[in-house]
């Protein structure tokens, strides 16, 4: 203990002795550090798994039904109508849920202001909330699948009623009085594996959740993405046409589970094609979380190429700072070689160097998480579709610091062992 | 003390090899005072950084203090320089920014005395040069001699069993060479060990034993009168180890 506080001393007056010198050395890392930090938070948060505990038991279901024959590698992540209710029938799964996504104005009944919220809709089935795992603050799921009653997320909880258990209050929605059923605490999904695509992975949950079949009565079909053969009027419309726009997920817990919905879901499309219709080869697909994310492409290429080009910009900062260093134990060997003269070892040069690089990470990661957090915030302001995707958590925190020590040690010791292994008798006259 | 058979230095590059000490045997008795002269390049340096254990030999054998040298490995080597061995540099080689007390310190760091140990001997030693009230000054505020009496300090704090001095008087004038000198002779009457390099033949003819170095060998071997007298009382011209 008594030597390390000795080699500490030591390091100490070395830095303060040559502020400059380590000044440059430790930013040259600490940017080094901190951009390869920020590139990982984006990716972390990119390929984070949202659902941790389960994400290799819930599915997305895809059925190749295109209404015509042209092969085409990629699938249809959406189904019609009567395609969904029939998977909602299915009592292979723990749970089901069919949704598809639109927009409402939103104010609460009898409000004195006529000011309206525009509000996220899923419109989906009781089915996604255990699903999903969506924590509810208040009450529950609605009753019935044409129930005026909607579940509202914490956000529009507070914009609308400044939060608090607003369960039995009614809420407008376009103009249409419903009651609140359940409250949403803060809930955030990353990535939003329901919907990954249409530059949503990201996206805040939604601010308010209703019966599939309630928004279709309703006529909400702002932003709906659909995809049909056939006239359509209204989104109501839909039920019973060749119109695409409902997403299913399932939870299926076991390996009997899955055969089982894979069953259901061939003798689904044989029906279909006895009825003329799947015209294409039997194409049905249930991904996981993980693999539905994967092919939505959720983890930007992009920002893997960036993340490539941030590594390989730490490893010239790494290789900068040794350099720098061999240049300093070059000026400083003498002193090197004066410790060895008196009695020090090898070992004990080392471990001076050691100590001295650990200081070095300990600026360097400081210096670092500052970097870190405004290259951050510089991406996310330059690329806004990543907003709200990252932040630097504990876990990265450590990770930089890790990284920042890990950095100074390496670019410190090819210096250290020159230094180590310096003919005495040419320092010292 | 010191015991130095047929020893050869060679320093190789390339295209050349130079002997920097060739056959070069030397024996030093506990007590005694040796100056080491020769002209420039004539290997008396390599010798003390070979005595030293600064710089390794190619062949011939070297025992210090009963401890054969050929073979240790480069800690044992370095617990050598720490406990047996006190090094008087020409240019001092003290700390720029260390005071006094940190430059004679460091040494006994490496030994792994306690901090009481180490301040007995540190104020034991820069007592004896004459510099005891000036622990906390930096080497910048001292004199060149002055500053050279530290670096004797810093060499004697550690109790070695040899003192190794490589010009110890030569970025000095001739004042503070004297008071550098003197402060050697005293040491020695004290009974310390001491090899020292010099160019200057007053010098070498004022320490009890004078070896003269050239080409890497002794050519002259003088035992001159006690030290302090210069008058030589016996000559042994011409041996050559």
């Amino acid at each position: 203990m008594e030597m390390f506080n000795y080699y500490l001393k030591l390091s100490l007056r070395n830095l303060s002795r040559n502020r400059l010198f380590f000044s440059l050395m430790i930013t040259t890392l600490a940017v080094g550090v901190g951009v390869f930090l920020a590139n990982i938070a984006i990716i972390k948060s990119m390929s984070a798994d949202p659902l941790p505990h389960k994400s290799d038991k819930v599915f997305n279901i895809s059925l190749n039904i295109w209404p015509n024959a042209n092969p085409s590698p990629e699938l249809l992540p959406i189904m019609r109508y009567d395609d969904a209710m029939h998977i909602l029938k299915n009592e292979v799964a723990t749970h089901t849920m069919v949704h598809y996504q639109t927009q409402v104005y939103t104010r609460e009944v009898g409000a004195a202001s006529v000011t309206s919220y525009q509000a996220k809709v899923r419109a989906t089935t009781p089915g996604f909330f255990p699903l999903t795992s969506a924590p509810f603050a208040y009450g529950g799921v609605w009753q019935g699948d044409h129930a005026k009653q909607v579940v509202i997320g914490d956000s529009l909880n507070q914009q609308i009623f400044g939060g608090g258990n607003s369960v039995g209050k009614l809420i407008e929605v376009d103009g249409k009085p419903l009651e609140i059923v359940g409250v949403l605490k803060p809930w955030h999904l990353k990535p939003l594996f329901y919907h990954p695509g249409h530059r949503q992975a990201f996206s805040a949950t939604d601010d308010l959740f209703a019966p599939i079949e309630t928004a279709l009565d309703n006529e909400w079909a702002i932003n709906v993405q659909s995809l049909s053969t056939e006239r359509i009027n209204s989104v109501s419309d839909n039920r019973g046409k060749n119109a695409f726009f409902i997403h299913a997920f399932v939870q299926l817990d076991s390996q009997a589970q899955i055969n089982e919905m894979k069953n259901y879901l061939e003798n689904y499309s044989q029906m279909r094609k006895d009825g003329g219709d799947f015209l294409r080869e039997t194409d049905n697909r249930l991904l996981d979380v993980n693999q539905w994310l994967e092919l939505n492409k959720v983890v930007d290429k992009q920002m893997l190429a960036f993340g490539l080009a941030t590594s390989l910009f730490l490893a010239v900062c790494i290789f900068n700072a040794s350099s720098l260093l061999l240049a300093r134990y070059h000026s400083a060997r003498f002193e090197t070689g004066l410790r060895r003269a008196v009695g020090a070892r090898i070992s004990d040069i080392f471990y001076q160097g050691l100590v001295e690089s650990t200081l070095v990470g300990i600026f360097c990661a400081i210096l670092a998480l500052v970097f870190g957090w405004l290259f951050l915030q510089l991406s996310l302001s330059l690329f806004p579709k990543l907003e709200n995707t990252s932040d630097i958590d504990g876990s990265l925190i450590a990770i930089g610091i890790a990284i920042a020590l890990a950095t100074s040690f390496i670019s410190m010791i090819y210096p250290l062992l020159k230094a180590c292994h310096a003919q005495l008798s040419t320092t010292l006259k | 003390m010191l015991k130095m058979n047929n020893i050869s230095r060679i320093y190789r590059s390339d295209t050349i090899q130079t002997h920097a000490l060739r056959d070069f045997s030397l024996e030093v008795k506990s007590g005694e005072f040796v100056a080491v002269t020769g002209p420039s390049g004539s290997g008396k340096s390599t010798f003390l950084n070979v005595a030293g254990l600064l710089d390794g030999f190619d062949q011939g054998s070297y025992e210090l203090d009963g401890v054969n040298i050929k073979g240790l490995n480069d800690d044992q080597l370095s617990r050598l320089r720490n406990e047996k061995i006190g090094f008087i540099f020409q240019n001092y080689n003290l700390i720029p920014d260390f005071n006094l007390f940190d430059n004679i310190d460091m040494p006994l760091r490496y030994r792994g005395f306690d901090a009481k140990e180490r301040k007995r001997r540190i104020t034991n030693a820069l007592e004896q040069v004459g510099l005891a009230s000036r622990a906390n000054y930096l080497p910048s505020q001292l004199s060149g001699g002055q500053q050279q009496r530290v670096a004797i300090a810093r060499a004697l704090a550690g109790e070695p069993k040899i003192l190794l001095a490589d010009e110890p008087t030569g970025n000095l004038d001739s004042l503070m060479a004297r008071q550098v000198m003197e402060l050697l002779y005293k040491l020695n009457e004290q009974g310390s060990t001491i090899i020292m390099v010099t160019h200057d033949p007053d010098q070498a003819r004022a320490v009890g034993r004078n070896v003269q170095v050239i080409d890497g060998q002794i050519t002259d071997h003088s035992i001159y009168a006690p030290v302090g007298n210069n008058a030589p009382i016996e000559v042994n011209a011409g041996i050559s180890a």
